[in-house]
């Protein structure tokens, strides 16, 4: 480490402890301020194995306490470096409460470990946890051989994005093998978070009677997503078919072929539960939003949910004969940071991502991971 | 026709979509609580698409006047912020409709408007009518809704009535409406607001007494020794209230739907569900198992009625209650009132709950305070000091929303000597963002068909009956208890000190 990025590590991540007087040093913060309240709903920690993120998870940790009171645990790893050895760091983030009366802080403590840390991670690290408040773990970047049993096994809420692993299929199965042995570990997927706004507006259509009527003639899905939110798009098509209750075609079999709008695009099939069939397609746009467009149609009817590219808002659209629906509404922002805010002010277990993950792995299988 | 699409994505009941007509619609309610409400869960994606609002009202306004009016107000008030193009979207679902309250042509007009919007909205005919307008007015647009057939729905449809407060202003009066609400409307689709219940502590009184299994065992006259429920407002007559309030009172306006309610709430038993009559089935039974005070001796000796005189709130110089803005000099009506409350029920046999609102009190506060029984000091007795007062669990219910514990601890030394400590639970530190606005929700939940937080008709009128003998005791009977005096931003008069003294209680220091 340079000693420009000494003097970074201490500007962003506060003061460096000794790893055995961590807590007393916490003490001492606690009484050199009379002024602050220190607030803990949830234990936070925020692991990631890049280069330099603890860094910057350190200034997303500042904002989501604005929020969201915790304990936060910055957990850096180097796990290619050839010696072991762990640092640590504490600060505070303090936010005025509503009322502007008084400063509220949360904690931070920040560690950095290298070479092999498997066990130091639990040990050491996880040792810092406040008791009794439930851990939110948020791992950034591809799975790692980290995630293992005898981690997860600690966590209570595990958040990771599916945008950004480069092996999705694997990910996933691993992910679904965890749900399948363990009910208290709920997975918390930013991609899925990404994607709820849209199924809140088009849920939101169905409350219309027209809609609801169409809903088991309709023959088509579009989905346009960016190439880069291709997850976000078949979660999507799993939990809209997931919800219909439509089963996948006998007669086409799931896996279609490449859509036809869209080389990048896929096909699959569907059957209403009156037995019509349903096309549905999942298209990958670079000129479109995160998640461009929800669009089902048939039988003079079409519901739409869409957002343009460097859009705040979203549509909500309807078009049945002569009753047309077409509502502005702010759409959430995709920025991690609020996105992790969202899960953590939502609470629940996450029940429709447990639903719909077994289609949606069949989807991403024959998509070919 | 069941929406698949809302399973599970949201954990609360399912709105339709629906045209929710205003009466009132140019009065501050709608200007500053309801519309404000309705645009931010539109924000929050909450709202079902389609929803369309008429406000109806007396004055002359085209659709544009109208919104501009709403649209101004809610750039002030509105807690999600205001979006322009998101109200811009918004007010195009927004109308207006002129016509008097008295006037049947107009409710006739109204219900072929709301024909062209259900055919529009191709036959889903749900329709919410929300009265905000002054209380002389309530019988007249029931009356008029029903005449027009507009409290009547078709099959898969609903009309809903949410009724705003005051809901009577004793109990032959509210028997009259109810008789009015209940002949227009039937009982399950009538919502009669209160919108303390609204609010997220209020809310959380059931969650921290059910789905918390230190404090349920405790909850009965074995453990706690007595309740206190202080509405403190720290205003007086501005804005040119004093002249509804003179009218009203302390106990009308506050005790007789907040305040009970709140308490209805902490004195419950545990309902066999969460559902509307489930919740509202056991908060009536505690309204009826309160003691009538119905003598005027009896209200003399558990209720204490006062006025504030001249003096300091906020460092700023007061004037006397009848030397109020619209206030009769030599009005009789109580701007405080602390009542002693028995609950005869096994659970809070000998429990007094004592109940106290006020105008210009030292500060704005509403809070419950369960005071717990005192240990047996056998251990600590010989202590100098002995043992400060028990244990207390505090609900706060605004400005400062939260819950506090207080209990006993050992003050550091070689000494044993004991202080009281306590815990706190802010929900604007904790939890960060604001809570909803109450209206959000009740709006929500009425659109949703759930009135688990609105009150039944036998809820209201049992909340009446215990109200209309104190009020007689003070306004009928040969021997009125007295008029208490108390100075502006003190706490009260010291009756009221001493209504706690002779059980030997005495009031929170909030």
């Amino acid at each position: 480490m340079t000693e420009t990025t000494q003097d970074e590590y201490a500007r962003a991540l506060g003061k460096e402890v000794a790893i055995g007087s961590v807590d007393k040093e916490l003490r001492q913060l606690w009484e050199e301020d009379k002024a602050s309240t220190n607030a803990s709903l949830v234990n936070l920690a925020v692991y990631s194995e890049a280069e330099g993120a603890i860094l910057r998870n350190s200034e997303i940790v500042q904002a989501i306490t604005r929020e969201h009171a915790c304990r936060a645990i910055l957990i850096g790893i180097d796990r290619d470096a050839p010696e072991a050895s762990i640092r640590a760091w504490i600060t505070a983030h303090c936010h005025l409460s509503q009322q502007g009366s008084k400063s509220v802080c949360c904690e931070q403590l920040a560690f950095q470990l290298t070479g092999k840390a498997t066990g130091r991670l639990r040990n050491t690290v996880f040792a810092h946890l406040n008791s009794d408040l439930p851990l939110v773990f948020w791992w950034q970047g591809e799975l790692s051989p980290i995630f293992s049993e005898r981690l997860y096994s600690l966590i209570d809420r595990f958040v990771f994005d599916s945008s950004e692993w480069s092996q999705p299929l694997e990910s996933f199965q691993k992910i679904n093998q965890v749900m399948e042995e363990s009910d208290e570990l709920y997975p918390l997927d930013l991609e899925w978070t990404r994607s709820y706004p849209m199924r809140l507006a088009l849920a939101g259509l169905f409350d219309d009677p027209l809609a609801a009527q169409a809903l088991e003639h309709f023959n088509q899905i579009r989905i346009v997503v960016h190439p880069d939110h291709a997850m976000a798009g078949l979660q999507i098509l799993a939990w809209l078919v997931d919800s219909t209750g439509w089963q996948r075609s006998q007669e086409l079999g799931l896996c279609g072929e490449t859509s036809p709008e869209s080389s990048q695009g896929y096909c699959f099939h569907f059957e209403t539960n009156e037995g019509s069939n349903v096309t549905a397609t999942v298209e990958c746009d670079a000129s479109s939003a995160q998640i461009g467009l929800v669009e089902l149609s048939g039988a003079d009817c079409t519901v739409r949910v869409l957002r343009n590219a460097g859009s705040s808002y979203q549509h909500q659209q309807l078009e049945a004969g002569d009753h047309q629906i077409d509502q502005l509404m702010p759409a959430a922002s995709t920025d991690a940071c609020e996105l992790v805010a969202d899960q953590l002010s939502r609470g629940g277990k996450n029940t429709l991502y447990r639903t719909m993950m077994p289609l949606f792995l069949d989807l991403l299988a024959c998509q070919g991971g | 026709m069941k929406n698949p699409f809302r399973k599970d994505l949201v954990s609360r009941s399912r709105p339709e979509a629906c045209t929710v007509v205003i009466f009132g619609a140019t009065g501050d309610l709608t200007h500053r609580k309801l519309v404000p409400a309705l645009y931010n869960l539109q924000v929050e994606g909450a709202l079902p698409a389609g929803v369309k609002i008429i406000g109806f009202a007396r004055r002359d306004k085209s659709d544009e006047e109208f919104r501009s009016g709403l649209e101004e107000l809610n750039k002030k008030v509105s807690r999600s912020g205001h979006d322009d193009k998101v109200w811009a979207d918004f007010e195009q679902n927004i109308h207006y409709h002129q016509s008097e309250f008295q006037d049947q042509e107009g409710y006739d007009r109204l219900a072929e408007r709301l024909d062209e919007i259900d055919r529009e909205r191709g036959g889903k005919g749900n329709r919410l009518f929300y009265i905000a307008s002054a209380p002389s007015f309530f019988d007249d647009v029931l009356e008029h809704l029903k005449k027009a057939g507009l409290s009547e729905s078709e099959d898969s449809c609903w009309s809903r009535v949410i009724v705003e407060k005051p809901f009577g202003t004793d109990l032959p009066t509210a028997q009259h409406l109810n008789q009015v609400v209940n002949r227009t409307f039937n009982e399950k689709d009538t919502y009669r607001i209160d919108h303390y219940l609204g609010k997220e502590t209020a809310q959380n009184i059931m969650v921290l007494r059910f789905a918390n299994a230190i404090f349920e065992p405790l909850w009965n006259n074995n453990y706690i020794d007595h309740v206190q429920i202080t509405c403190a407002e720290n205003l007086g007559m501005e804005g040119g209230r004093g002249g509804y309030y003179d009218k009203a009172g302390a106990l009308r306006d506050m005790v007789q739907n907040h305040l009970l309610q709140l308490l209805s709430l902490v004195a419950m038993e545990p309902p066999t569900d969460l559902s509307a009559d489930g919740v509202r089935d056991e908060k009536v039974k505690v309204l009826r198992s309160m003691r009538q005070w119905d003598t005027p001796e009896l209200v003399a000796e558990n209720v204490v009625r006062g006025q504030y005189i001249a003096g300091h709130v906020d460092g700023e110089k007061v004037v006397g209650y009848r030397e109020e803005d619209r206030v009769d000099p030599e009005s009789m009506t109580e701007s405080y009132v602390a009542l002693k409350i028995m609950i005869d029920t096994w659970r809070w046999s000998e429990v007094p709950f004592y109940v106290r609102m006020g105008k210009q009190l030292p500060k704005k506060a509403t809070e419950i305070s369960i005071h717990f029984k005192e240990p047996p000091t056998v251990l600590f007795n010989a202590l100098a000091g002995g043992v400060p007062g028990g244990n207390v669990l505090v609900i706060r219910i605004q400005p400062d929303e939260g819950i506090s514990l207080r209990m006993v601890s050992k003050i550091p030394g070689a000494n044993l000597r004991l202080e009281p400590v306590k815990m706190d639970f802010h929900y604007a530190t904790s939890f960060g963002k604001g809570s909803p606005e109450a209206y959000e929700r009740l709006l929500l939940d009425s659109m949703a068909g759930d009135a688990t937080l609105f009150a039944r008709r036998d809820e209201v009128e049992e909340a009446w009956k215990f109200i209309d003998h104190i009020e007689n005791a003070w306004h009928e009977s040969k021997n009125p208890p007295e008029m208490a005096e108390f100075v502006a931003g003190s706490w009260g008069p010291k009756e009221a000190d001493e209504l706690l003294a002779k059980s030997g209680h005495k009031w929170r220091r909030l």
